[in-house]
């Protein structure tokens, strides 16, 4: 180690926080050591399966042989109505997002507000989050078939004319997607919101108590604004979640179906490369893929930013 | 403090000393191929990715009684048997093709999808691999035959009967004895049933197989040569002739009428079967398998079961719905092809043979197979519909592609409630075309086949 | 006013328990069809069970190979978890400590790493995998895992030791520690909660993994529990008390884990992500 240490000295003081952050970054070549493992698998796992993925986007192959087509596998894409399809319906599910975050924040705002036995709520509804999504598609396609478990509550009780072929009907099968990950996701949000929630300082609430606000107008007013920062990650969290993490979901509760209503993005490039043989499309429809992904992370890093500046 | 970070210290190491076992059980893992294959066509490890449940229930159980009456016979051999989903049987076999890894024996469904991996070089042909005398003892090799060779074995014959439940029949003032011969007749009947509060056609198609099988069983009738059904396939006649779609049209009325289950998209096809067992349901289309199983359950007598009713006047209507349905074959990648077609011999011998009709009910793809074993009336007469001079079920000359994302999907999306008859038209009619485009290899070759 | 109050609270605690019913009833489902009999989920598929068997896990056990579909999971997830952690680390320090060119641009792309979905990524590892010949074997799954996992822990890390107090730091450098020497005498005991958090985390993410496992390991001594039980829902639909024994083996790991390590879980992620 016998590179001489660089210290240098940054100092940053926040105004209004008591926090003075003082960074001493040392300099030299152990750095790279610490790092080099990290590079070689997110080289192998990231880098070239991107780099790859792109590039096959633009070749066909026929007989064996690979020709460049430049973006004839897109046009294909524009064609096939299986494609326009699930691209609209992971849009579609983006509705989710704003459901999850505010039925969260909702809840968490009643557990942060020393409601008894929170803990054990907050508890309870984390569950579905960490239970295995092959297992609850697996129940939840018992529970939703036209004659099944929630049907058959339904009509129990009278309410039989709310009783839907949840996962056959082709119109409102994607609603029961949505409803799924919605179920799935809230936990989650509930956790990070009340633990948001809870890091943020009394005074200000009390202030605005003192001064005579109800207590919607202090959630509204004061409290919310606070934790926006947590509220915006969620949001793009849960877009990319909902975006192009849903494949276990639709392939155990549905396979896509019915008719493809309820095929997404991650099932259709699945599919075109390991059910048809398809690489240039599949790639294709990856690649579109990311860059959805990819504006998603666009808008999320444009809001840390501004959250930077503040 | 310090004993703390010594204790800490130790779990550290012994995790890693745990992990490190890990990954080395890990690397040392079976690859699921034996690299080395001995000359002895009775020494080996054989995986063998079976299906046939929906067909026959029970046949999964009868092949792992048949591998290991085979390993007792010859205990070099051991055999794996891998049984296979529905909804993935295609899938996952293409993905295997592209790892060229997994299994030795594998099946699909008679014609194109055996032909289309064979086109693609993922099958080795069992003529020369099998003795020819075994060869000529097995019915119908024309389902599966290419080039001069035959590419895959078959194991039992499949019909798909028109099925009705005597029982509910009287219950709503229908003659039980006899079933529906014309279309017309079908949907008066089905009216009847309705008006009683049975529940006239019991069908699951979560699967898709129903929205499919209304072209094999209804579709194709308004043709009249197996030619005319590959020129759909083949680029020489447009699926929006009524002739080809018309079935689509009809399928809708069905639905729109309200003669089909309510459930039916969310249910699967062995599931509505249960149903129709459970006397749920009036009519049904099922294979002779699923109806061996409910005679042995004792249903024979609540059973009527004849062709599908007339719906058209084509040639082919004269033709029975049957086929060999699943083939087992060798994968062109498989190390131990000579294990592999000494166990497919063994398996077609005339004793195995008998030992799957007495087991499953369902009949065995062997010429030498003697009908008079048949006793029970239901079951005779299927054989009877089965060995008819003319048999053909279309959905076999649908490529897989055209099949799962044309006849299943967009039929399903139909049933569903979404979709028109003339949208689903024209969405296969598309398909069709993106299939020539995506796959030219395969749409060459199979106009070629087609050409004869 | 206080009659206010009370309603108002009956209210809020009504809602919260009907979300907590909604959360739990479908695993409760799970568990309770798996110990019916084929014929008594027929007849009462809402009820309590009246005869409780066992019957449907022994049939589990014995007509597919579930315990080694568990065993090839368990191996996957232990392995990948302990691996990426422990490659993500030293990242994570020379991140929060270290000053490197590239340092910045190697962070961010970290973070754009995170929400790459593994779908893209899957067919050009399988086709790597394929030449490597690790189809249909474990280490293919796990350095795919391991991979999958870092982006996530690498910033999970760095954002938990930029907490760590600088003077520590500078005490270690003082006498004389080399930063190897500093990450595993000072920070990485200080970091063993987030690790432990971390450790979590992604055995959830690798236990439920299923695309990958369902695509890179099809043989069945290789298959993991998530791929399998897919398999066995196909195989089995109509004996929905035997799938659900199956669903509810697979969850078993989870709810152990979940009942003995949830306040890890939720201080770790309100640490990591609460600011």
């Amino acid at each position: 180690m016998g590179s001489p240490i660089h210290t240098t000295v940054d100092r940053r003081i926040a105004t209004g926080s008591p926090r003075v952050k003082v960074r001493r970054l040392r300099g030299g070549t152990w750095p790279y050591a610490f790092i080099f493992p990290m590079i070689v698998c997110l080289g192998l796992v990231f880098a070239y399966p991107l780099i790859t993925v792109v590039r096959n986007s633009v070749y066909t192959s026929s007989m064996g042989e690979t020709t460049f087509s430049g973006l004839e596998n897109y046009r294909s894409l524009l064609q096939d109505p299986v494609f326009m399809t699930s691209l609209f319906n992971s849009l579609k599910l983006l509705v989710v997002v704003p459901v999850v975050t505010v039925v969260a924040v909702l809840i968490a705002l009643m557990l942060y507000e020393g409601t008894k036995g929170w803990r054990a709520y907050r508890i309870t509804v984390f569950v579905p989050y960490i239970i295995p999504a092959t297992a609850i598609g697996i129940s939840f396609s018992y529970l939703l078939q036209e004659n099944g478990i929630v049907n058959i509550a339904l009509r129990r009780i009278s309410l039989g004319f709310l009783a839907q072929d949840w996962i056959g009907n082709s119109n409102i099968v994607l609603f029961s997607v949505g409803g799924l990950l919605v179920w799935t996701q809230l936990g989650f949000g509930v956790i990070v919101f009340t633990a948001s929630l809870l890091s943020l300082p009394k005074e200000l609430s009390e202030a605005a108590a003192i001064d005579g606000a109800t207590r919607w107008q202090t959630n509204r007013l004061v409290v919310l604004p606070q934790i926006r920062g947590t509220v915006e990650f969620f949001l793009v969290l849960q877009a990319i979640q909902v975006i192009a993490w849903t494949f276990p979901y639709v392939y155990i509760l549905t396979h896509g179906g019915p008719g493809n209503a309820s095929s997404v993005m991650d099932l259709y490039v699945w599919r075109y490369a390991f059910q048809y043989s398809s690489p240039g499309l599949s790639s294709a429809a990856a690649v579109v893929l990311l860059l959805l992904a990819g504006v998603l992370i666009a808008i999320y890093t444009r809001l840390r930013m501004k959250q930077g500046e503040r | 403090m310090h004993d703390v970070w010594r204790s800490k210290r130790r779990l550290a190491i012994a995790s890693a000393a745990a992990v490190l076992a890990l990954i080395l059980s890990a690397c040392s893992g079976p690859s699921g191929q034996n690299p080395q294959a001995s000359g002895d066509p009775y020494t080996g490890s054989l995986t063998y990715w079976f299906w046939g449940e929906s067909d026959v229930p029970g046949s999964t159980n009868w092949m792992q009684a048949a591998v290991s009456r085979y390993e007792a016979l010859h205990p070099g051999i051991h055999i794996q048997v891998v049984p296979q989903a529905t909804q993935t049987l295609q899938g996952a076999f293409q993905t295997a093709a592209q790892a060229k890894s997994g299994p030795d024996i594998a099946m699909q469904w008679a014609t194109l999808p055996v032909l289309t991996p064979a086109w693609r070089g993922q099958i080795t042909p069992l003529t020369g691999l099998i003795p020819e005398s075994e060869l000529s003892q097995w019915p119908n090799t024309q389902e599966n035959t290419y080039d001069g060779k035959v590419w895959a074995m078959p194991l039992y014959l499949l019909g798909v009967p028109f099925v009705w439940n005597k029982d509910l029949f009287a219950k709503a003032g229908l003659d039980s004895t006899h079933g529906p011969q014309t279309w017309d007749e079908l949907l008066a009947d089905c009216a009847k049933l309705k008006a009683a509060g049975i529940t006239p056609i019991m069908a699951g198609d979560k699967d898709g197989a129903f929205g499919s099988w209304f072209q094999s069983v209804v579709g194709t009738q308004t043709l009249d040569s197996v030619q005319e059904l590959q020129a759909v396939y083949a680029g020489k006649a447009d699926f929006s002739d009524p002739k080809y779609s018309g079935y689509l049209t009809r399928l809708a009325e069905l639905r729109d009428k309200g003669y089909l289950s309510s459930d039916i998209a969310s249910v699967e096809s062995t599931e509505a079967w249960q149903s129709f067992a459970q006397g749920k349901g009036a009519m049904t289309w099922a294979t002779d398998g699923n109806v061996a199983a409910w005679v042995k359950q004792g249903l024979g007598p609540k059973l009527g079961v004849q062709k599908t009713p007339q719906i058209a006047t084509g040639k082919l209507a004269q033709y029975y719905d049957a086929t060999q349905s699943i083939s087992a074959f060798i994968t062109s990648w498989s190390s131990q092809k000579a294990q592999a077609a000494a166990f497919l011999t063994w398996l077609h011998t005339s004793e195995n043979m008998t030992n799957w009709y007495t087991t499953t009910g369902a009949f065995p793809a062997d010429k030498r197979f003697d009908p008079s074993a048949i006793t029970d009336p239901v079951m005779t007469q299927l054989y009877k519909l089965d060995t008819l001079p003319n048999q053909l079920w279309a959905e076999n000359y649908a490529p897989p592609q055209v099949d799962d994302q044309g006849l299943r999907t967009v039929a399903q999306a139909l049933l569903a409630g979404s979709t028109s008859a003339s949208d689903a038209t024209s969405q296969i009619a598309g398909i069709i075309k993106a299939w020539q485009t995506q796959q030219p290899d395969d749409f060459k070759t199979y106009s070629k086949w087609a050409a004869g | 006013m206080s009659r206010r109050i009370k309603i108002g609270s009956l209210i809020k605690h009504a809602f919260l328990v009907l979300v907590c019913v909604a959360s739990i009833y479908p695993i409760w489902f799970i568990l309770q069809t798996s110990v019916k009999t084929n014929a008594e989920y027929m007849l009462s598929p809402i009820g309590l069970p009246i005869h409780s068997t066992p019957s449907n896990y022994v049939q589990v056990i014995r007509s597919m190979p579930v315990p080694r579909w568990a065993w090839n999971s368990f191996v996957v997830t232990l392995i990948s978890a302990t691996l990426s952690t422990a490659i993500a680390l030293p990242a994570g320090y020379a991140f929060a400590f270290g000053r490197f060119r590239g340092r910045s641009a190697l962070f961010n792309s970290n973070i754009a790493f995170m929400v790459v979905p593994p779908v893209a990524l899957l067919a050009p590892i399988f086709t790597l995998m394929v030449n490597m010949h690790l189809i249909n074997r474990l280490p293919s799954v796990i350095i795919f895992y391991v991979g999958l996992f870092l982006p996530f822990s690498v910033f999970f890390i760095t954002n938990f030791m930029r907490t760590i107090p600088v003077e520590l730091l500078d005490a270690a450098r003082v006498d004389g520690l080399s930063p190897f020497g500093t990450l595993r005498r000072i920070v990485a005991p200080l970091t063993s909660p987030a690790l432990f958090t971390l450790m979590l985390v992604n055995i959830i993410y690798g236990w439920n993994e299923l695309l990958i496992a369902l695509v890179f390991l099809q043989d069945d001594r290789s298959r993991t529990l998530m791929a399998g039980l897919s398999v066995f829902q196909g195989r089995y639909v109509t004996q929905q008390p035997l799938v659900m024994a199956g669903s509810f083996l697979s969850v078993v790991p989870i709810l152990l884990l979940y009942t003995f390590g949830q306040r890890f879980f939720v201080r770790g992620l309100t640490a990591g992500i609460g600011k």
